[in-house]
């Protein structure tokens, strides 16, 4: 060992003839990661003395991927830019979506609207007219999708169809009949529907649920169905993104992504249809970049060798694209500040560098006003901009992995990774995923990590720039607010009354008579509900039959 | 406070918008101070109304962060006055442009908190605030 590096294992304050600039006893309990793990000033072969080069690192793609899944990372391909866009009329996101494409965007995602997300109609009376095409675009039937793909070549570029677990089977199947009738064939079809678990009985709330055990039926329904029909379709993205987003720490974040993979793999495996090499495949995942750049680092890192272990040791995957993890990453939305808004242009570039440097497949740079508003179209602009510069001016494409080796990084992806581990056995021991959805526990755990960190910023030790540092009385920026077209509710539901009288109504009755036959039979629904959207048939007409099968589930929140 | 004069709190979420991690920190919060807080979460303009009648309220807290708050704020104020609940306060919070804020407070919002309002602030007007309201709504206004 070099001679003073040693000292550095030394405590400062016990360290003798080294200069500080520093109050130890002041300033120590502040050096923490975003996650609250407590960090040392520097980091040293000693601290990396366990890991194994050849176990825990292997070459960028060779197992066990924690450098990256491909040989030469970005030079072989760059990440995917996907920004998510959906508001107003089906028309109006078409507009946007041609925008993003001629810009140099090279995915598509989707942003529905909460009455969408419900699995409700655009006239449904659950839903207030001005629930419409505010958060998201509304699609109700298949002419609303053929409209927001028209004249958008589905065979040049892949689409995110984010789809919340009730609503994936129907509205992935309004996609595909979409591609097939642009002539894209099921088995060249590219892209990735959400489907995630815990994306509408936990992240996101909403009202049209049917009990956890029934809707992860309906989520691996589709995950069977595109493993046997849709080669290139990623039927399920675990959408850690969002879990992350109401407070839980990046271990934790770690921990249920692999409990939920662990859900849907039981539930697969339970079936005695597949076998894991079969359908692991097709599954990706959608991380957080959040505000501690080295620490989400990290987490990818971590997430790629954890995700290795699970599939090879658990399931005894022997196909490499089983226990390759592809990451999609959003830059963090509750990291963004309503406070002097431009400043968050800054802080999605770091978070994008911080994907990059952890080795993304595809990529959203959250806008820089979603705080105040859906995404301008000059917020739109800039985010696929400040991925453009990452990609072609920084050069940190250039090389696979750039930070591996380095002392503190992988000991922070070993730390992170233990710390996942512990949070999945916790998760495990009380039932695995649906069990510790239905009962409440997960709710709670989340409402805790909620309070601690408000509490955090509340009282200063999360410094937020803008918000309780660096304030100003007035906003010295002035920013373009976006406001949905406000018509979006009646434009829909005056589509959808002509809609019911324009279709052949037989034919829908009959599809949805077949789709209840075979989901009460326990089969597969996704080929009725193919039928059934190809006859027209509503994504209300369709969950609506669901939560008369199953009844619907009060989400277990309460004070 | 007695019990009897503790505050009681609405927390709601008109709409279908389904982001909660702010109405459920800003509900937490009333609790932790001593209040009673009732979360609804998603609910109609017209079932807010009539759940903070029945609980017979002091505050209603509302939170959108979806772009339909210039409609679904108004109309819930609307609701109450409507069944005869004049002395509610209704507060509000969520993704609301600056610019949207006088034109809320015309329609009988009370306060809006913005995005990274401190919960201390949050806490204190409400006590202030509504403990005006429950005296007014118990012996009339002055």
């Amino acid at each position: 060992m070099p001679q003073g590096i040693a000292q550095w294992e030394i405590p400062v304050e016990e360290r003798n003839g080294m200069e500080t600039n520093m109050n130890p006893s002041k300033q120590n309990s502040q050096f923490v990661t975003g996650s609250d793990i407590p960090v040392k000033e520097v980091y040293t072969a000693g601290d990396v003395a366990e890991l194994s080069m050849e176990r825990d690192l292997g070459l960028p793609g060779s197992a066990p991927y924690t450098r990256g899944i491909y040989p030469n990372m970005y030079r072989g391909k760059l990440w995917t830019i996907r920004q998510f866009s959906g508001f107003g009329i089906p028309e109006e996101t078409n507009q946007r979506f041609r925008q993003e494409y001629e810009l140099g965007q090279t995915g598509l995602s989707i942003a529905f609207d909460a009455v969408t997300e419900n699995g409700f109609d655009a006239d449904d009376r659950r839903a207030a007219l001005t629930d419409v095409g505010v958060g998201g675009v509304p699609v109700s039937s298949l002419r609303d999708m053929e409209a927001l793909f028209e004249g958008i070549p589905l065979d040049k570029l892949s689409t995110a169809v984010v789809a919340m677990p009730i609503t994936a089977c129907p509205l992935t199947a309004m996609y595909f009949a979409v591609a097939e009738k642009k002539g894209v064939p099921l088995s060249l079809v590219d892209g990735t529907t959400q489907n995630d678990l815990l994306l509408t009985t936990i992240c996101y709330n909403t009202v049209g649920n049917i009990p956890p055990r029934h809707l992860i039926r309906l989520c691996v329904d589709l995950v069977e169905w595109c493993a046997q029909n849709t080669p290139r379709w990623h039927p399920v993205s675990f959408a850690s993104y969002n879990y992350r987003e109401n407070g839980i720490t990046a271990y934790e974040e770690l921990g249920l992504l692999l409990a939920n993979a662990i859900g849907y793999t039981e539930e697969e495996l339970r079936r005695h249809r597949l076998k894991p090499d079969e359908f692991l495949p097709v599954y990706s995942v959608h991380l957080a970049a959040h505000s501690d750049f080295l620490e989400e680092i990290a987490k990818f890192r971590a997430a790629r060798r954890m995700w290795h272990k699970l599939m090879t040791e658990r399931y005894r995957a022997k196909d490499p694209h089983s226990a390759m993890l592809r990451l999609h990453v959003q830059t963090s939305g509750s990291t963004l500040v309503y406070q002097q808004p431009l400043n968050n242009v800054i802080r999605v570039a770091y978070e994008v560098l911080a994907a990059v440097l952890g080795g993304a497949q595809s990529l959203h740079a959250t806008s820089y006003d979603e705080p105040l508003c859906l995404p301008t179209e000059q917020g739109v602009l800039l985010s696929i901009r400040t991925q453009q510069i990452a990609q072609y001016e920084t050069r940190v494409a250039n090389v696979a992995d750039p930070l591996g080796g380095s002392y503190y990084l992988e000991w922070l992806t070993s730390e992170l990774e233990k710390k996942a581990w512990d949070y999945l056995q916790r998760v495990e021991e009380k039932g695995g995923i649906v069990a510790v959805l239905e009962s409440g526990w997960l709710h709670r755990e989340w409402r805790r990590a909620m309070a601690e960190c408000e509490a955090r910023i509340n009282k200063g030790e999360t410094k937020v720039v803008g918000t309780n540092c660096f304030e100003m009385e007035e906003d010295p920026y002035q920013v373009p607010v976006f406001r949905p077209n406000p018509e979006a509710g009646r434009i829909q539901k005056a589509k959808l009354e002509r809609l019911r009288l324009e279709r052949d109504n037989e034919k829908v009755a009959a599809a949805l008579k077949e789709l209840r036959e075979v989901t009460v039979k326990g089969e597969n629904v996704m080929q009725a509900t193919m039928e059934a959207v190809k006859a027209y048939a509503t994504l209300g007409e369709i969950c609506d039959l669901w939560r008369e099968i199953y009844s619907v589930w009060r989400l277990p929140i309460g004070l | 406070m007695p019990a009897e004069q503790r505050l009681r709190v609405l927390m709601a979420k008109p709409g279908l918008d389904g982001h909660w991690r702010g109405a459920m920190v800003v509900s937490m919060a009333l609790r932790d101070a001593g209040m009673e807080v009732i979360y609804t979460g998603n609910q109609t303009p017209e079932e807010i109304a009539v759940t903070a009648i029945e609980e017979d309220v002091d505050v209603v807290g509302l939170n959108i962060l979806a772009a339909n708050h210039m409609q679904l704020l108004p109309e819930v104020v609307h609701r109450l006055r409507e069944k005869g609940a004049r002395n509610v306060l209704v507060v509000a919070g969520g993704t609301i442009p600056q610019q949207d804020i006088a034109r809320l407070k015309e329609a009988g919002i009370d306060r809006v908190f913005r995005p990274g309002t401190k919960l201390d602030v949050i806490v204190d007007y409400i006590r202030q605030a509504g403990q005006q309201g429950e005296t007014e709504r118990r012996e009339g206004p002055k």
